[in-house]
């Protein structure tokens, strides 16, 4: 091709240029020469012979100019002298340079990494086929009452005839997540994450083993062997990553297991709610084992109850979510006719992506907002740093002007510096963007979902240079244009300080500084609220106490303990007698509580209340959570008992009593002493009604957020799989965890031990989200106040320098010293109270998307905000009395003589 | 006596050049400008030193090369010859040239 011939001959001419320029020299001394000689042949004197050959060249120092233009890349070269023009104009400023870059870098690397997190969290599509076909499909009931719908797991039964009857639905898979115990060597058990699903559920996410297979219809069949899929993560921790691995056994829940395949990298299944304000701790692990759901007796034939299960489906090409929604409603509104269930049936579809982050999408979404923030903030800094720059380089850019720069050279100049800086500023914030990423995962709730993918991409930093870019022409123009309008006369006839202070230049940097006010403002009331919410949520009244007690949680997932079908109570209430007792020899333990759901990990073992005395329709039914306890529970807990008695020991022989909270009580006994009272049986598999014997505080034991309506029921009616041990004890966690261990192990090395932490642990840990908003809100709060400071002060300290001539005459004739600090703070104190007033009236505003991420902190928190704006002024001030006080002490004389 | 010099058009000075080289070999910047002179017969009105950015741009196309040699009177100078390409180039170009005269002439002959 031609051009790039060309092309890279000018390039190349760009290395060589001044051999070039030796040689074209040469080459046109030859060429007078030569026309010299000849012309002296024809008889011309010397002088004259030279006089012609130069003259029937023409100009050469034109022709030479034309030949490099032709030769080189002018727009090239020049580029290079700007920069290299603007890099010496900066490196004689380096306190200007060095603040705007770490500025610039700061803010962008803070946005970029924030910004990680929200694509990897909220954008990034899962890496199934098509995902946005996917939906989570719940069942959803309706309360007669109020006419409300709340969304429900789903019943085996329902699903099979939707996923038959649908026309809107490809296909749909029905799963559960839950931890299973793993066994590999024949150590001690652990308890991995795995989904139990239809065989259909690889087909339906568009997904491949990469070795071995998926599953077949057969392998769900009753008696079919025991297989299990290993995702990429299992394969690597499980069996080290072996590429022999098909066909070898795994033992699951004691079980020996043949592992058929292992899927791709890179494909992480989500956790999916049960429902909103359902979950199970066990699912909140990640998916290690996927293994095929073989539907019991139960899930074929019950109507009502075993809403147990999640569903995924795929929609039909073309279908919108209305439209399935819209059938699946229909269908299930006419099951509810024809089968006469006793409850109304709807549907609830979500996308799959929406369902898996809208949790946090809220959250995000507000720390993106604020990271935006601090980068305006950084950029209106930066904006005002160089027009003040601008400003003073007025004398120079005049003098430049009269020389015959072109505007559009002056122009270039000056947004070449921004874009200096804004490159210089877009690498650092690049390179401080990974340091960001990681710091933002040490920080964040292991329950973010998809927080595994986070990290620094292509995007992402396309984003960052993209932002820096956009912040260069944002913070160059404006100064850029100004140096536009100066008359190179009137700049060169003023005196230089005199002409640069114009009304104008200071009315806009007092709006930039008001603007930065604004924006530090409304991070600041946020940051307030989000540390108010936070205090609240750890200072209230929980209900019981965490301090000095230890929690072991113990899965009993082995082939010993059974089933629903086995009869293995004994061997499960054996083991719990026997751990207790072992637990409670240890030195220096006062009690030992047992309950079957670790505290602080959602709603589970979820039922209803319904009482034989007083029957109201099913979903009226007060909701309530069910645990399995031991008479020592309320002592450890610091548990209160309002009325009634506590379990005790005699309760053993007729276990079918039940203590209930403050809340179950107002639910379910409204006006009424509960005492005494009997309700529905609530064991599974046993018809026994139970009979409430005491009424207990309420308790935040399921989340700090809300208080939880409880059932409590004696272990001895009902022994569940997963126990959780709390050991109060004057001694140490530290010290208690190994023995406690090898208290459990002694009497069973085949029980899983997932959990073993202290329990003020536990509590910070389900408040983990909450504090990672906090902090980094707070993070940002700080920078974006230090940053407004700094253009205070910097606008004011430049504003006090311009005018040393002016103090100096006020102080010549008399001005006070105070006089002259208060007439700068004044001027300071405009743009500030304008910005204060302003950032007010945006977070009005703002507020409005925040109320949801707080925990019962009004918007209007008069503390938050009258503190935010305390906290700005205070520091406002403190940040113009530096520059004031230096206008008070000008020295009169010196600043006359500056002249 | 009253001389009628034209501007050297746009583009002609590359085909001078190359048609030079190809009838004279190897020349340098002096001499094919010299040749130019000649050969038009002193009507065409031409600094000298136009003949350098003609011959980089020539150079640049890959039309021609040059190399450093000694003058026929024993100045050392640079000297420039035809390519291959560059010898294509002059048959596309005199056709277009032939084209567009042609051209001309049709608009220029007298009416009738």
């Amino acid at each position: 091709m031609d051009w790039t011939r060309i092309l890279l001959s000018r390039c190349a001419a760009l290395f060589r240029s001044k051999k070039l320029d030796a040689d074209l020299d040469e080459e046109l001394r030859a060429h007078i020469d030569l026309a010299t000689e000849e012309n002296r042949g024809r008889g011309m004197n010397e002088q004259q012979a030279r006089t012609a050959a130069l003259r029937a060249f023409g100009g050469v120092t034109q022709i030479s100019e034309t030949y490099r233009v032709q030769r080189g890349l002018p727009w090239f070269e020049q580029a290079a002298r700007d920069i290299r023009y603007a890099a010496r104009q900066l490196r004689k400023s380096p306190g200007f340079a060095v603040t705007a870059i770490l500025t610039l870098g700061l803010g962008i690397g803070a946005a970029t990494s924030v910004f990680s997190v929200v694509n990897a969290v909220l954008l990034k599509p899962f890496a199934f086929y098509e995902p946005d076909r996917l939906v989570v499909m719940r069942e959803a009931v309706e309360d007669e009452a109020s006419s409300d719908w709340s969304s429900s797991p789903d019943n085996y039964r329902h699903f099979l005839r939707l996923k038959n009857d649908s026309k809107t639905l490809e296909d749909a898979a029905i799963f559960e997540q839950r931890g299973m115990s793993v066994s590999p060597t024949g150590d001690h058990p652990r308890i991995v994450g795995a989904v139990v699903a239809s065989p259909n559920l690889f087909r339906l996410l568009g997904v491949e083993p990469t070795l071995g297979r998926g599953f077949a219809e057969s392998d769900a069949q009753k008696g079919a062997d025991n297989v299990v899929v290993l995702s990429y993560e299992g394969w690597q921790a499980l069996f080290a990553g072996d590429r022999r691995v098909v066909g070898q056994t795994l033992r699951i829940g004691g079980q020996p297991t043949t592992v058929i395949g292992v899927l791709p990298r890179g494909l992480r299944f989500p956790q999916i709610a049960l429902a909103p304000k359902i979950e199970f701790q066990e699912g909140a692990r990640d998916a290690l084992l996927y293994q095929p759901l073989a539907p019991s007796e139960r899930d074929l034939n019950a109507d009502m109850g075993n809403f147990n299960y999640k569903v995924i489906a795929r929609l039909k090409p073309g279908v919108t979510l209305s439209q399935a929604n819209a059938e699946l409603e229909a269908l299930q509104k006419g099951y509810t006719l024809s089968a006469h269930l006793p409850i109304h049936l709807g549907i609830a579809l979500t996308p799959l992506a929406k369902d898996v982050t809208g949790g946090v999408s809220g959250a995000l979404w507000l720390l993106f907002a604020a990271v935006g923030a601090v980068l305006l903030i950084a950029c209106v800094n930066l904006a005002n740093l160089q027009l003040a720059r601008a400003v003073n380089a007025e004398g120079e850019t005049a003098v430049r002007a009269a020389l015959g720069a072109s505007r559009g050279q002056l122009v270039r100049s000056r947004l070449t510096e921004s874009v200096v800086l804004a490159l210089a500023g877009g690498a650092a914030g690049a390179a401080l963007a990974f340091g960001g990423v990681r710091l933002l995962l040490a920080l964040a709730p292991a329950d973010i979902p998809r927080l595994d993918e986070v990290r620094v991409s292509l995007p992402v930093l396309a984003f960052s240079a993209g932002l820096s870019i956009a912040a260069a022409i944002v913070f160059g123009m404006l100064p850029a244009l100004r140096s536009l309008r100066v008359a190179p006369q009137a700049a060169l006839k003023a005196n230089q300080t005199r002409a640069a202070n114009t009304q104008e230049g200071q009315r806009t940097r007092s709006l930039m500084v008001a603007a930065q006010v604004a924006c530090t403002v409304v991070l600041l009331i946020v940051m307030s609220l989000a540390l108010r919410s936070f205090s609240h949520l750890m200072r209230q009244n929980r209900g019981f106490d965490s301090s000095h007690v230890t929690l072991a949680q113990v899965d009993l997932f082995a082939p010993q303990y059974g089933d629903f079908s086995g009869n293995m109570k004994a061997v499960k209430l054996s083991f719990t007698d026997r751990a207790l007792a072992s637990l409670n020899q240890l030195p220096g333990v006062q009690s030992v509580a047992l309950t079957s759901v670790a505290p602080l990990t959602g709603e589970t073992w979820v039922d209803n209340v319904s009482r034989p005395d007083h029957p109201v329709p099913p979903e009226q039914e007060p909701r309530i959570n069910v645990r399995w306890v031991n008479p020592e529970y309320l002592p450890t807990m610091q548990i209160p008992l309002i009325s009634g008695r506590n379990i005790a020991a005699a309760d053993r022989a007729n276990p079918y009593v039940v203590l209930i909270s403050e809340r179950t009580a107002r639910e379910a006994f409204a006006g009424e002493d509960p005492v005494g009272k009997q309700i529905d049986p609530l064991v599974p598999d046993d018809k026994h009604p139970m009979t409430v014997i005491g009424v207990v505080a309420d308790t935040r034991i399921n989340g700090l957020k809300d208080t939880a309506a409880m059932v409590y029921v004696p272990y001895w009616a009902f022994t569940p799989w997963t126990l959780s041990f709390m050991v109060r004890s004057s001694r140490p966690s530290d010290a208690l965890i190994g023995e406690m261990r090898r208290a459990i192990w002694q009497i069973d090395p085949q029980v899983a031990i997932p959990t073993l932490k202290p329990m003020d642990d536990q509590v910070s840990g389900s408040v983990a989200a909450d504090r990672f908003q906090a902090i980094v809100l707070s993070g940002f709060g700080a920078a974006a106040l230090s940053l407004a400071l700094l253009g205070v002060y910097g606008v004011l300290t430049y504003s006090v320098t311009l005018r040393r001539r002016e103090f100096g005459i006020r102080i010549a004739l008399g001005s006070g010293k105070s006089a002259l600090t208060g007439l700068v703070l004044r001027q300071a104190a405009q743009p500030v109270l304008l910005g204060t007033g302003a950032g007010l009236a945006m977070a009005l505003i703002a507020l409005r998307w925040v109320r949801s991420l707080l925990y019962q902190t009004p918007v209007m928190d008069p503390l938050a905000v009258g503190g935010s704006i305390l906290l700005l002024l205070v520091a406002a001030a403190i940040a113009a009395i530096v520059p004031a006080r230096r206008a008070a002490s000008t020295d009169p004389i010196r600043a006359l003589r500056m002249e | 006596m009253p001389e009628c010099k034209s501007e050297v058009l746009q583009g002609t000075l590359d085909l001078m050049v190359l048609k030079t080289l190809e009838s004279m070999g190897p020349l340098h910047g002096y001499g094919i400008a010299r040749r130019i002179e000649q050969v038009s017969g002193n009507t065409v009105s031409l600094n000298q030193g136009t003949i350098y950015p003609a011959l980089l741009r020539l150079e640049q196309r890959g039309w021609v090369k040059a190399e450093w040699g000694t003058s026929e009177t024993g100045r050392r100078a640079k000297f420039y010859l035809l390519t291959p390409s560059g010898r294509k180039q002059i048959e596309q170009e005199t056709e277009n040239w032939e084209r567009v005269a042609a051209t001309m002439a049709r608009f220029l002959a007298p009416t009738n």
